[in-house]
């Protein structure tokens, strides 16, 4: 047990014996004990010590791996891949153009006009013009355009293109009797007639067309509710090249902008895809004057038509509230020449007054849905009336201000100012109703501004048959649905890279079954989105691009996510110590030691030896 | 087209304005004050929105809040009412059988309870979206009652429903000024002018006891019986001591004078006018019917006077714009039109020139409830029923052998204390009563873990003789899941108030007034037939908490233990005991130490003789050098600890 070196000779090495005295000891055979011996130092304690060692170290990783916090795998690679490739390569349409010239005569090559030639041009205008368009919706880098000409002396089709031809020839007498009747049935007749073809197209993706007629009168060129424009006059070749191609990118690749959708603008959409509009009026001090509205009216008569047609962009819902004692919370100053208040655009952020604005969120919007505030403004008679200045000088038309994402506010002053100030009863005066026709129009431009349409379709010579309301085109639509699944894409990509990154570098937080589930379901959404949108299907990749978003938030937003805190690295490390240094302290000092003393004996040894050989 | 349509609605809506505009949305303010016998004042706010039926009206108001209305609309709501509470009515002193009492007295915390209209299997999912609403509106805790372990579904105790009523109640739950914000944001006016502006909120919070409730009553579902639209009412009780200038004056009799007060002293600020969106708006003081015969007993007082002297010994700095009598008993109301005190501001103040005792009428039974036993294993829940003074004035002497009076009691509990239900016993005035003779109807449904809590409904016959009545009942305490212990474990686990209901006893008052009762939603709160309904104490009970610490004290010493073997283990595989002896030996006979050496040459010279050379060759462990150092260096330590920390 006590056996303390190798012995000299074989009957010294039972272990079971007591301990050895010295005068035993090989050690102590030798005339000078401290720097030689005899006999080779025994390595059995050693390698005891070096085995609970190594023991130790190797089974550190084991129980570590015995403690480890479950987390369910999940597809980082994937989920980066695909973030990445949303980030650097944005999405797309698929679009296929055709451009129907009727009535022309002659050309470059002979009796046909040149429809080879001119899908050319239309497409290099169509590059040229789409060249600074933005990053995300848009068409397909690789369009053509179909070039389909037809006049008394014939149809032709350029072979340039791969696409057929929806046009059928011989439907020009029948549509220049149609153009006697308004745009509205000639678009339906249009559609009724490139329609029928429309859906064959092998990919999916749909044509949109513009026919051009040559006829001695004015100018006109309408833009219909489908896929189809048409212009009449008398252009020549290059005019009506750069009319088509102007339309083809405006309207049907651009969604009717000039610049096309850029990136970083949003749709004030829920990732339900709800917006609730809520609209507030604020009489800012009661005691001065109470202004009412019914609004049952408004909604019915002007929001309702709005709504159902951007029923395929979102679900909305309204509703409106009258609050009282909210005073604006930034200050205005009289000026003598308006004879008014005057409040600047500087003062806009401090505008709204959110202690006293109880505009709040809604009950009925749960979940994700977005909350859209409009605010009328009612100045008390103390700043009546109160107008907003432009950074120009000039005094707002509207007198009015959004803020995008959040809503917007109109300030409308009472027709007159000094009406009353003194302190009346309710009762002894009625409750005053506001010019709706001036108020409702500043609402509803701001709720269209609201959802990124700024543009003024009556300065355009274009006539635009959606022009009341706006997203009742179907190219249009098409646009800002694609738009959407853009952006949510892109969400999904940045909430699900960041998750990723968060989760990668807490090693050790919990991650449950059902956050891979949901991380699992999203990316499904996310690649279905994507390859639905490359193939033209906009409905279904906008309602699973907002299905990937929401399973993205929901995801990120796991509670679960917090019990990284209860069992941190510190914690683990608490527990684990009163074991792990006492021991590790023990077996790694026994190691030194042994290993010093081993070494010191072999020297011993090794010195005796030396000494035996010399003498 | 384009110009005909805006001009159209313009008309339209002018048209329709008046009818539209306030036509059916009302809102009317109103405040209840009221001298207590125990120098303090209660003052009762009372606000009342009101909405006709969608169907009729629309969905867009002008005055109704919208967050009420979409709740209501939301989940299906029949009636809701929320309460947040601090501080604890105290029924012998303040009254227990008159509207206030029997309706806004609440249990401390928050209590909801809500009838749905919707389908039985929907009641549970709608009742805890409701509670994770109400806790967002409201600010507080209230989403903790979504869980089945924190409400109930009473039967017919606490109101008589078709199972679609939900009952939770929150005791420990703090009520402070965050709570109170919300709720002021449903009125109109907010606190920004009419009586509300008058809520100073440390004024309130310095009280003694202060309850804001908002009951919520809609037809929007087709229920019966029900004013169609949607009722909103919120109440704020507060009972307050006002400040008193003349507390030291008393009387020969030894009676004090009660302290004079003013709506000013009270709450700082006087009523400035009136929220010009209320339909009335009116202030009233009431002298209980006791307090005005007792009034009545003073005489006539002939001295002279600045303010309006209404009765002999009382005195009010305005003059009321109506007196209304009850018509029962002799209390009386004083009414006053804020609207017409609209350009000064008013401040109804009481000053009194005698002292006047009097008591409020009070429930016919006291109602407590405290526990017995003691330990962690297991005690008993008793609810005692006193009989009060005033149950002889209510029941009438020449019938009080004869009548029976019905109690109904209602009481949840949460699943860790196990009630066993076949334990109840009932004690009349000490004495043990075969229980079917007193208990009418009793229904129980037992708790179950981690489930549902355990509820009683009880419902006696006591003789109006009874003076004391008491319930007891007993219970195991269970153990909880470590995970389970809310924070703060020790302080020990608020049981709910039990509801204790008179169905015999209505509280009501009817004031008789020119137009007052008609038009004051207040005074038709009062004439309703609602019966008389007094809370218990909340029960503290003392669970078996665990040392929260012992998991990681287990690990920790289990730990050390394991290492202490592993290193001793270690320690004996390794060691050389021969040789270590050897080089021991070595070294006491290579050196002695020198403090020894020194001694032993003293006490050698001392005795004088040769010092003889020490037997033993080991040193006193005492004495060695080293420990010496030590012993120096740790009284270093500790001087230089204490002067620089001490």
């Amino acid at each position: 047990m006590a056996e303390i070196d190798e012995p000299p000779q074989p009957t010294t090495t039972d272990p079971h014996q007591t301990p050895q005295t010295p005068l035993q000891s090989g050690v102590i055979a030798d005339p000078n004990p401290d720097n030689t011996r005899s006999s080779k130092p025994g390595i059995k304690r050693l390698i005891m010590i070096s085995t609970v060692l190594f023991s130790f170290i190797l089974g550190l990783p084991f129980l570590l791996k015995s403690i480890e916090i479950y987390r369910s795998p999940l597809p980082f690679r994937d989920i980066e891949l695909l973030g990445d490739r949303f980030e650097s390569s944005p999405r797309r349409l698929p679009c296929k153009f055709q451009a129907v010239f009727l009535g022309f005569e002659g050309g470059s090559s002979g009796g046909f006009f040149d429809v080879e030639k001119l899908g050319f041009v239309i497409l290099d205008e169509m590059r040229e013009l789409s060249r600074n368009n933005g990053k995300c919706g848009g068409c397909d880098l690789n369009y053509t355009v179909s070039v389909t000409a037809e006049s008394e002396a014939g149809c032709v089709t350029n072979q340039g293109s791969s696409m057929p031809s929806l046009w059928q020839c011989g439907s020009f007498s029948e549509l220049d009797d149609r153009l006697k009747e308004d745009d509205e049935s000639v678009d339906e007749w249009l559609d009724s007639m490139l329609g029928k073809y429309n859906g064959d197209l092998a990919d999916g993706g749909k044509m949109y067309t513009v026919v051009v007629m040559s006829r001695d009168e004015e100018a006109r060129i309408v833009v219909g509710k489908h896929r189809h424009a048409w212009i009449r006059g008398n252009f020549g070749e290059k005019d009506a090249v750069d009319k088509v191609a102007n339309i083809f990118v405006k309207y049907f690749m651009n969604g009717g902008k000039e610049d096309g959708l850029v990136k970083g603008e949003f749709m004030p959409v829920g990732a339900d895809g709800r917006i609730v509009l809520s609209f507030s009026l604020l009489n800012a001090d009661p005691q001065h004057w109470i202004y009412n509205w019914n609004f049952e009216r408004i909604e019915e008569v002007k929001l309702f038509p709005i709504i159902k047609v951007l029923a395929s962009v979102a679900n909305i819902s309204v509703e409106s509230q009258v609050l009282y004692h909210t005073p604006k919370s930034s200050f205005s100053y009289w000026d003598e020449k308006l004879s008014s208040f005057i409040f600047s655009t500087k003062d806009l952020p401090f505008f709204v007054n959110s202690n006293e604005w109880h505009l709040d969120t809604s009950i009925a919007a749960g979940g994700r849905s977005k909350v859209l505030q409009f605010v009328v403004y009612i100045p008390s008679a103390e700043e009546c009336p109160l107008l907003l200045q432009l950074p120009n000088g000039e005094i707002s038309s509207t007198n009015g201000f959004i803020s995008p994402m959040w809503g917007g506010v109109v300030v409308w002053n009472p027709s007159d100012c000094e009406k009353i100030f003194t302190v009346t009863l309710i009762s002894d005066r009625k409750a005053e109703i506001l010019d709706i026709e001036m108020m409702e129009w500043i609402a509803i431009s701001q709720l269209r501004q609201n959802f990124d349409d700024s543009s003024e379709p009556s300065l355009s010579p274009i006539l635009l048959l959606q022009s009341t309301v706006r997203f009742s085109a179907r190219w249009e639509l098409i646009a800002r649905s694609f738009h959407e699944t853009w952006q949510n894409l892109m969400f999904w990509g940045t909430i699900q890279i960041s998750s990723s990154k968060l989760k990668q570098s807490r090693g050790r937080g919990l991650i449950i079954g059902k956050i891979r589930h949901q991380v699992m379901l999203s990316l499904q959404a996310a690649n279905l989105a994507e390859n639905n949108a490359s193939l033209g299907i906009y409905e279904a990749s906008t309602v699973s691009s907002r299905q990937a978003r929401a399973l993205a938030e929901d995801a990120f937003f796991h509670p679960s996510i917090m019990s990284i805190s209860y069992y941190s690295f510190e914690h683990c490390f608490a527990i684990y110590t009163p074991f792990f240094l006492p021991v590790l302290l023990h077996v790694v000092l026994a190691a030194v030691k042994e290993w010093k003393r081993y070494k010191k004996e072999q020297a011993k040894y090794l010195a005796g030896k030396s000494k035996a050989k010399a003498e | 087209m384009g110009i005909i349509q805006p001009v159209l609605i313009v008309a339209l809506v002018v048209l329709g304005c008046f009818n539209l505009c306030y036509g059916g949305e009302e809102f009317s303010e109103e405040l209840l004050l009221r001298p207590l016998p125990d120098r303090k004042v209660l003052a009762h706010f009372h606000f009342e929105s009101t909405t006709p039926p969608t169907k009729d009206y629309g969905h867009h108001h002008h005055l109704f809040p919208k967050a009420i209305y979409q709740l209501v609309h939301k989940f299906r709501i029949r009636e809701l009412e929320l309460s947040f509470t601090q501080g604890r009515w105290n029924y012998e002193r303040w009254g227990g059988s008159d509207p206030i009492s029997s309706s806004n007295a609440k249990p401390p915390g928050v209590e909801l309870w809500a009838i749905f209209d919707v389908p039985l299997d929907q009641v549970d999912a709608t009742w805890k979206n409701l509670t994770h609403t109400l806790s967002g509106l409201f600010c507080a805790s209230i989403n903790f009652l979504d869980s089945t372990t924190a409400y109930s579904s009473p039967a017919w105790a606490f109101q008589q429903s078709s199972g679609s009523i939900r009952y939770g109640a929150l005791p420990r739950e703090a009520v402070c000024t965050e709570n109170l914000t919300p709720w002021l944001k449903l009125l109109p006016c907010r606190d920004k002018s009419g009586l509300a502006s008058i809520l100073d909120r440390p004024a309130i919070y310095r009280g003694f006891y202060h309850s804001q409730r908002l009951r919520i009553t809609s037809n929007e579902f087709g229920s019966e019986g029900i004013e169609p639209g949607i009722d909103l009412e919120q109440t704020l009780t507060i009972v307050v001591q006002p400040d008193d200038q003349r507390t030291s004056t008393s009387y020969s009799s030894g009676k004090m004078l009660q302290p004079d007060w003013s709506i000013r002293s009270i709450f700082g600020r006087k009523i400035s006018g009136t929220c010009v969106l209320a339909r009335s708006s009116s202030v009233f003081l009431e002298l209980e019917s006791t307090l005005v015969s007792e009034l009545n007993k003073v005489g006539v007082d002939n001295a002279a006077s600045d303010g309006e002297q209404v009765y002999p010994g009382v005195e009010l700095s305005v003059a009321p714009d109506q007196v209304i009598k009850e018509r029962k008993s002799s209390s009386v109301l004083f009414e006053f039109s804020v609207k017409k005190h609209d350009y000064k501001p008013l401040d109804i103040g009481v000053k009194w020139k005698y002292p006047i005792v009097w008591s409020c009428v009070q429930a016919p039974f006291q109602a407590n409830r405290f526990l017995m036993g003691s330990g962690n294993e297991r005690g008993s829940i008793a609810i005692s029923l006193r009989a009060t003074n005033h149950q002889r004035i209510i029941v009438g002497d020449e019938f009080r052998d004869n009548c029976e009076m019905r109690v109904v009691i209602f009481q949840v509990v949460p699943w860790y204390v196990k009630i066993y239900f076949h334990t109840v016993q009932v004690f009349l005035d000490g004495r043990l009563e075969h229980t079917p003779a007193v208990i009418e109807i009793i229904q129980v449904s037992p708790s179950e873990d981690r489930v549902s809590p355990g509820v009683m409904e009880i419902a006696l016959r006591l003789p109006c003789s009874t003076v004391s009545a008491v319930i007891t009942v007993n219970f195991d305490k269970g153990f909880l899941h470590i995970d389970e212990y809310p924070p703060d474990a020790n302080q020990g686990y608020d049981i709910p108030s039990a509801v204790v209901r008179f169905p015999d006893i209505q509280a009501s008052t009817y004031y008789l007034g020119e137009n007052s009762s008609q038009n004051s939603p207040i005074l038709s709160k009062f004439q309703e037939n609602n019966p008389v309904l007094s809370y218990t104490e909340v029960l503290l009970v003392p669970l078996a908490t665990p040392d929260f610490s012992m998991p990681y004290n287990v690990i920790t010493i289990t730990c050390t233990v394991f290492a202490l073997y592993f290193g001793s283990l270690l320690n004996v595989l390794r060691r050389r005991v021969g040789e270590e002896e050897r080089l021991l030996k070595q070294k006491a006979a290579g050196k002695t130490a020198l403090l020894p050496l020194i001694l032993s040459k003293l006490s050698s010279k001392l005795r004088g003789r040769s010092r003889e050379p020490s037997e033993s060759p080991s040193p006193s462990p005492l004495l060695s050098n080293k420990l010496i150092m030590k012993v120096i260096l740790l009284a270093g330590l500790a001087v230089a600890w204490h002067f620089y920390f001490g």
